[in-house]
Protein backbone atom coordinates (compact mmCIF):
# COMPACT_ATOMS: atom_id res chain seq x y z
CA UNK A 1 0.00 0.00 0.00
CA UNK A 2 1.56 3.11 -0.94
CA UNK A 3 1.25 5.82 1.82
CA UNK A 4 2.83 8.54 -0.64
CA UNK A 5 2.53 9.33 -3.80
CA UNK A 6 6.72 9.31 -4.17
CA UNK A 7 6.46 5.98 -2.97
CA UNK A 8 5.08 5.04 -6.07
CA UNK A 9 8.29 3.91 -7.51
CA UNK A 10 8.92 3.20 -10.85
CA UNK A 11 10.58 -0.90 -11.86
CA UNK A 12 14.13 -0.85 -10.47
CA UNK A 13 15.46 -2.43 -13.65
CA UNK A 14 14.44 -0.01 -15.80
CA UNK A 15 15.79 2.85 -14.05
CA UNK A 16 19.48 0.63 -13.74
CA UNK A 17 18.79 -0.23 -17.45
CA UNK A 18 18.34 4.02 -19.01
CA UNK A 19 21.25 4.97 -16.28
CA UNK A 20 23.66 2.09 -17.20
CA UNK A 21 22.72 3.31 -20.71
CA UNK A 22 23.28 7.29 -19.79
CA UNK A 23 26.45 6.50 -18.44
CA UNK A 24 30.04 5.65 -19.72
CA UNK A 25 30.66 1.55 -20.10
CA UNK A 26 32.54 0.22 -16.89
CA UNK A 27 30.45 3.22 -14.49
CA UNK A 28 28.28 1.91 -11.39
CA UNK A 29 25.81 3.27 -9.65
CA UNK A 30 25.68 2.53 -6.03
CA UNK A 31 22.09 1.09 -4.52
CA UNK A 32 21.53 4.01 -2.49
CA UNK A 33 22.09 6.57 -5.69
CA UNK A 34 19.57 4.56 -7.83
CA UNK A 35 16.98 4.69 -5.58
CA UNK A 36 17.22 8.40 -5.09
CA UNK A 37 17.13 8.52 -8.94
CA UNK A 38 14.42 6.03 -8.85
CA UNK A 39 12.58 8.74 -6.58
CA UNK A 40 13.34 11.50 -8.48
CA UNK A 41 11.77 9.82 -10.88
CA UNK A 42 8.15 9.52 -9.36
CA UNK A 43 8.55 13.30 -8.11
CA UNK A 44 9.40 14.69 -11.17
CA UNK A 45 6.22 12.72 -12.50
CA UNK A 46 3.74 14.03 -10.24
CA UNK A 47 5.61 17.45 -10.97
CA UNK A 48 5.06 17.43 -14.30
CA UNK A 49 1.26 16.49 -13.52
CA UNK A 50 0.69 18.60 -11.42
CA UNK A 51 2.10 21.71 -14.21
CA UNK A 52 -0.14 19.93 -17.29
CA UNK A 53 -3.12 19.53 -15.05
CA UNK A 54 -3.02 23.72 -14.67
CA UNK A 55 -2.84 24.19 -18.52
CA UNK A 56 -5.48 21.62 -18.55
CA UNK A 57 -7.66 24.00 -16.29
CA UNK A 58 -6.85 26.96 -18.37
CA UNK A 59 -8.13 25.41 -21.69
CA UNK A 60 -11.32 24.52 -19.56
CA UNK A 61 -10.40 20.94 -20.49
CA UNK A 62 -10.93 18.03 -17.76
CA UNK A 63 -8.59 15.32 -19.45
CA UNK A 64 -4.80 15.74 -19.80
CA UNK A 65 -3.29 16.38 -23.21
CA UNK A 66 -0.32 15.80 -25.13
CA UNK A 67 0.19 19.44 -25.17
CA UNK A 68 -0.51 20.20 -21.77
CA UNK A 69 2.56 17.87 -20.73
CA UNK A 70 4.67 19.90 -23.38
CA UNK A 71 3.41 22.90 -22.11
CA UNK A 72 4.55 21.88 -18.37
CA UNK A 73 7.99 20.88 -19.61
CA UNK A 74 8.26 24.39 -21.00
CA UNK A 75 6.99 25.58 -17.48
CA UNK A 76 9.72 23.47 -15.96
CA UNK A 77 12.39 24.74 -17.61
CA UNK A 78 12.80 21.54 -19.38
CA UNK A 79 12.66 23.07 -23.28
CA UNK A 80 15.38 20.54 -24.21
CA UNK A 81 13.35 17.77 -23.66
CA UNK A 82 10.37 19.52 -25.98
CA UNK A 83 11.75 18.31 -29.49
CA UNK A 84 12.68 14.50 -28.82
CA UNK A 85 9.43 14.34 -26.64
CA UNK A 86 7.54 15.92 -30.48
CA UNK A 87 9.30 13.30 -31.94
CA UNK A 88 8.18 10.33 -29.73
CA UNK A 89 4.79 11.79 -29.67
CA UNK A 90 4.96 11.52 -33.68
CA UNK A 91 6.23 7.76 -33.32
CA UNK A 92 3.65 6.88 -31.17
CA UNK A 93 0.75 8.07 -33.60
CA UNK A 94 2.20 6.18 -35.93
CA UNK A 95 2.26 2.90 -34.20
CA UNK A 96 -1.11 3.69 -32.83
CA UNK A 97 -2.81 4.01 -36.24
CA UNK A 98 -0.55 1.30 -37.32
CA UNK A 99 -2.15 -0.99 -34.80
CA UNK A 100 -5.57 0.06 -35.00
CA UNK A 101 -5.56 -0.19 -39.06
CA UNK A 102 -3.62 -3.64 -38.39
CA UNK A 103 -6.66 -5.02 -36.08
CA UNK A 104 -9.24 -3.76 -38.70
CA UNK A 105 -7.46 -5.60 -41.33
CA UNK A 106 -7.34 -8.88 -39.06
CA UNK A 107 -11.68 -8.31 -38.88
CA UNK A 108 -11.98 -7.79 -43.07
CA UNK A 109 -10.04 -10.88 -43.25
CA UNK A 110 -12.03 -12.97 -40.62
CA UNK A 111 -15.21 -12.25 -42.79
CA UNK A 112 -13.54 -13.00 -46.06
CA UNK A 113 -12.42 -16.48 -44.28
CA UNK A 114 -16.17 -17.29 -43.80
CA UNK A 115 -16.87 -16.38 -47.04
CA UNK A 116 -14.83 -18.57 -48.93
CA UNK A 117 -15.30 -21.23 -46.66
CA UNK A 118 -18.82 -21.59 -47.91
CA UNK A 119 -17.62 -21.14 -51.76
CA UNK A 120 -15.24 -24.17 -51.40
CA UNK A 121 -18.71 -26.18 -49.96
CA UNK A 122 -20.42 -25.90 -53.01
CA UNK A 123 -17.59 -26.54 -55.01
CA UNK A 124 -17.26 -30.01 -53.50
CA UNK A 125 -20.96 -30.68 -54.22
CA UNK A 126 -20.53 -30.36 -58.05
CA UNK A 127 -17.45 -32.94 -58.29
CA UNK A 128 -19.69 -35.17 -56.82
CA UNK A 129 -22.24 -35.11 -59.35
CA UNK A 130 -19.51 -35.17 -62.21
CA UNK A 131 -18.47 -38.90 -60.97
CA UNK A 132 -22.10 -40.48 -61.21
CA UNK A 133 -22.13 -39.82 -64.82
CA UNK A 134 -19.35 -41.16 -65.43
CA UNK A 135 -20.29 -44.27 -64.27
CA UNK A 136 -23.20 -44.51 -66.13
CA UNK A 137 -21.35 -43.70 -69.45
CA UNK A 138 -19.24 -46.77 -68.70
CA UNK A 139 -21.77 -49.33 -68.26
CA UNK A 140 -23.29 -48.50 -71.82
CA UNK A 141 -20.32 -48.77 -73.51
CA UNK A 142 -19.96 -52.80 -71.88
CA UNK A 143 -23.44 -53.37 -73.79
CA UNK A 144 -22.66 -52.42 -76.96
CA UNK A 145 -19.50 -54.29 -77.06
CA UNK A 146 -21.69 -57.55 -76.34
CA UNK A 147 -23.17 -57.06 -80.00
CA UNK B 1 18.70 -38.35 -22.99
CA UNK B 2 17.37 -34.83 -23.69
CA UNK B 3 20.24 -33.82 -26.57
CA UNK B 4 19.10 -36.89 -27.97
CA UNK B 5 15.80 -35.42 -28.62
CA UNK B 6 16.80 -32.40 -29.17
CA UNK B 7 18.95 -33.33 -31.82
CA UNK B 8 15.77 -35.85 -33.62
CA UNK B 9 13.85 -32.82 -34.16
CA UNK B 10 15.01 -30.47 -37.61
CA UNK B 11 14.54 -27.26 -36.03
CA UNK B 12 18.06 -25.43 -34.52
CA UNK B 13 17.94 -25.91 -30.55
CA UNK B 14 17.83 -22.52 -28.87
CA UNK B 15 19.94 -22.35 -25.84
CA UNK B 16 18.10 -21.69 -22.40
CA UNK B 17 21.14 -19.97 -20.61
CA UNK B 18 20.66 -16.54 -18.83
CA UNK B 19 19.04 -14.19 -21.07
CA UNK B 20 19.93 -10.75 -19.07
CA UNK B 21 17.60 -9.77 -16.85
CA UNK B 22 15.12 -12.66 -18.02
CA UNK B 23 13.57 -12.93 -14.60
CA UNK B 24 12.49 -9.15 -14.32
CA UNK B 25 9.13 -8.82 -16.38
CA UNK B 26 9.21 -7.32 -19.81
CA UNK B 27 7.01 -3.89 -19.20
CA UNK B 28 6.85 -3.44 -23.20
CA UNK B 29 7.11 -5.69 -26.00
CA UNK B 30 9.61 -5.00 -28.93
CA UNK B 31 8.16 -2.78 -31.42
CA UNK B 32 8.89 -4.44 -34.84
CA UNK B 33 10.07 -0.89 -36.20
CA UNK B 34 13.87 -0.38 -36.69
CA UNK B 35 14.60 2.36 -34.30
CA UNK B 36 14.41 2.44 -30.18
CA UNK B 37 11.06 1.04 -28.37
CA UNK B 38 8.84 3.79 -27.75
CA UNK B 39 9.24 3.70 -24.08
CA UNK B 40 10.63 1.55 -21.45
CA UNK B 41 8.97 2.51 -18.34
CA UNK B 42 5.73 0.70 -18.42
CA UNK B 43 2.60 3.28 -18.31
CA UNK B 44 0.67 1.75 -16.46
CA UNK B 45 2.68 2.54 -13.58
CA UNK B 46 3.16 6.71 -14.52
CA UNK B 47 -0.63 6.21 -14.68
CA UNK B 48 -0.78 5.50 -11.22
CA UNK B 49 1.06 8.29 -10.37
CA UNK B 50 -0.86 10.60 -12.61
CA UNK B 51 -3.96 9.52 -10.78
CA UNK B 52 -2.60 9.84 -7.76
CA UNK B 53 -2.93 13.58 -7.89
CA UNK B 54 -6.39 14.76 -6.68
CA UNK B 55 -6.53 17.45 -8.88
CA UNK B 56 -6.46 15.41 -12.13
CA UNK B 57 -9.05 13.98 -13.41
CA UNK B 58 -8.72 12.18 -16.36
CA UNK B 59 -5.12 11.98 -18.54
CA UNK B 60 -5.54 10.55 -22.28
CA UNK B 61 -3.16 8.10 -23.16
CA UNK B 62 -0.77 10.44 -25.37
CA UNK B 63 -0.41 12.27 -22.07
CA UNK B 64 0.75 9.34 -20.12
CA UNK B 65 2.83 8.21 -22.92
CA UNK B 66 4.97 11.40 -23.10
CA UNK B 67 4.98 11.71 -19.29
CA UNK B 68 6.47 8.50 -19.29
CA UNK B 69 9.21 9.20 -22.16
CA UNK B 70 9.66 12.33 -20.19
CA UNK B 71 10.59 10.52 -17.26
CA UNK B 72 12.92 8.28 -18.91
CA UNK B 73 14.80 11.91 -20.34
CA UNK B 74 14.58 13.30 -16.86
CA UNK B 75 16.47 9.82 -16.19
CA UNK B 76 19.35 10.03 -18.27
CA UNK B 77 20.19 13.93 -17.78
CA UNK B 78 20.36 13.27 -13.57
CA UNK B 79 22.48 10.20 -14.06
CA UNK B 80 24.89 11.97 -16.53
CA UNK B 81 24.73 15.21 -14.39
CA UNK B 82 25.60 13.37 -10.98
CA UNK B 83 28.32 11.37 -13.05
CA UNK B 84 30.03 14.71 -13.60
CA UNK B 85 30.58 15.29 -10.10
CA UNK B 86 31.75 11.62 -9.23
CA UNK B 87 33.73 12.39 -12.41
CA UNK B 88 35.54 15.56 -10.48
CA UNK B 89 36.23 13.33 -8.01
CA UNK B 90 38.01 10.34 -10.20
CA UNK B 91 35.20 8.21 -8.97
CA UNK B 92 33.86 5.01 -11.28
CA UNK B 93 30.52 4.68 -8.71
CA UNK B 94 27.77 7.41 -8.79
CA UNK B 95 26.95 7.63 -5.19
CA UNK B 96 24.35 9.60 -3.57
CA UNK B 97 26.01 12.65 -2.88
CA UNK B 98 26.62 12.93 -6.60
CA UNK B 99 22.79 13.19 -6.44
CA UNK B 100 22.78 15.91 -4.22
CA UNK B 101 25.47 18.14 -5.79
CA UNK B 102 23.96 17.72 -8.96
CA UNK B 103 20.56 18.89 -7.61
CA UNK B 104 22.14 21.99 -6.06
CA UNK B 105 23.75 22.83 -8.71
CA UNK B 106 21.21 22.30 -11.44
CA UNK B 107 18.14 25.14 -11.65
CA UNK B 108 15.68 22.49 -13.15
CA UNK B 109 16.34 20.18 -10.15
CA UNK B 110 15.26 22.73 -8.07
CA UNK B 111 11.93 20.88 -7.35
CA UNK B 112 13.60 17.55 -6.37
CA UNK B 113 15.01 19.71 -3.04
CA UNK B 114 13.80 18.15 0.26
CA UNK B 115 11.77 15.32 -1.66
CA UNK B 116 14.61 12.42 -1.94
CA UNK B 117 14.72 12.20 2.00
Amino acid sequence: MAERPEDLNLPNAVITRIIKEALPDGVNISKEARSAISRAASVFVLYATSCANNFAMKGKRKTLNASDVLSAMEEMEFQRFIAPLKEALEAYRREQKGKKEASEQKKKDKDRKTDSEEQDKSREEDNDEEEERLEEEEQNEEEEVDN
Amino acid sequence: MAAAAAAGSGTPREEEGPAGEAAAPQPQAPTSAPGARLSRLPLARVKALVKADPDVTLAGQEAIFILARAAELFVETIAKDAYCCAQQGKRKTLQRRDLDNAIEAVDEFAFLEGTLD
